[in-house]
């Protein structure tokens, strides 16, 4: 029984990765394609949602057509200990995307990360200075965005 | 892009519906026809404002393992490179970025494992050091929410790539 639930989970995955169908009643299309009722899979992805398993379901924006046309990964040196304080207070800026910490290696000493993004390059180091003072770390690098080179959705199943 | 537009690019940016009628949820919540919503909606999407309706999972829930992961290749190889990096099905966003690592790519992988086979491989196939190989998974999660407010009318149509700091 438990290894059915998976392969239906695995099959789920499978077809949700590509998106949503274009169709005003997606989830039929979806349900279709994994061989199960659309009351079925409605019932699954209300209950990963629950669990925290599926964050959101929306619209992935092209942010460049929506007038952000500057975006950048600002990476932090920060004490450890200031980890937690400093992550917070960086990820309440509205212009803050994602906000992580990361582990450091000995080439790379920066271990929080935020994507900031802004309608023009001097908005966005306007903000990354406000970001810094407020936070008071001086340690940190501005790695702007060149070049969108790859983006899909997420892939789990690749077979 | 109108005001209606603007609404409507908020509202399918937030829960989209979990229900057999989800346009019509959301029109509902708009006080808009139906119809009307799902004209704006296509449009949005052949424009390619809206790439598509896409779900976000958390990949460690279900027993993947993910990176942010990065190479410092010379100006001249930054092509290849990304050929390279962007053939790997695991491999979801890649970017080109001003730094000396030049390229950063994030992986989705069943495995750990996985994750240090294919950063070596890209490593090797570019024949590069082990010093210009970045493999940075997360530790803890501040915030996750690639949601955007339209802004006042400018419209680029793609990352204008000018912004040196």
């Amino acid at each position: 029984m438990k290894e059915q639930q998976s392969g239906i989970e695995k099959r789920i995955l499978a077809v949700i990765q590509e998106g949503l169908p274009g169709s005003r009643t997606p989830y039929d299309g979806m349900a279709r394609r994994v061989g199960i009722s659309t009351r079925k899979l409605l019932e699954i992805l209300k209950q990963w949602k629950q669990q925290g398993k599926l964050r959101r379901i929306g619209a992935i924006v092209n942010h460049f057509k929506l007038g952000f046309s500057a975006g950048a990964m600002v990476v932090w040196k920060v004490e450890p200990q200031h980890v937690e304080e400093v992550g917070q207070m960086l990820a309440g800026f509205e212009q803050v995307s994602h906000a992580y910490e990361r582990d450091t290696t000995d080439n790379w000493p920066y271990n929080l990360y935020t994507m900031v993004h802004a309608g023009s390059c001097e908005e966005l180091l306007s903000t990354v200075k406000r970001m810094s003072k407020a936070c008071g770390i001086s340690q940190y690098k501005v790695l702007t965005t060149e070049k969108e080179l790859k983006k899909v959705g997420p892939r789990y199943i690749t077979q | 892009m109108d005001e209606l537009d603007k609404k409507i690019l908020n509202a399918l940016q937030y829960d989209f519906p979990l229900s057999e009628r989800p346009y019509q949820v959301l029109a509902e919540k708009l006080d808009i026809a139906v119809e009307e919503l799902w004209n704006r909606v296509s449009r949005l999407m052949d424009e390619g404002v809206v790439r598509r309706i896409g779900a976000s999972f958390d990949s460690g829930m279900f027993g993947f393992s993910s990176t942010l992961a990065a190479v410092s290749v010379p100006p001249e190889k930054v092509e290849t490179a990304a050929a390279i990096i962007g053939e790997y099905p695991e491999v979801t966003h890649s970017y080109q970025r001003s730094d000396e690592f030049n390229i950063w790519f994030t992986i989705i992988a069943k495995s750990e494992g996985r994750i240090e086979q294919i950063i070596e491989q890209i490593r090797s196939a570019l024949s590069l050091d082990k010093s210009q190989v970045l493999n940075l998974p997360v530790k803890r999660l501040f915030k996750l929410d690639a949601r955007f407010r339209p802004q006042g009318g400018f419209m680029a149509d793609e990352h204008r790539g000018d912004c040196r700091c």
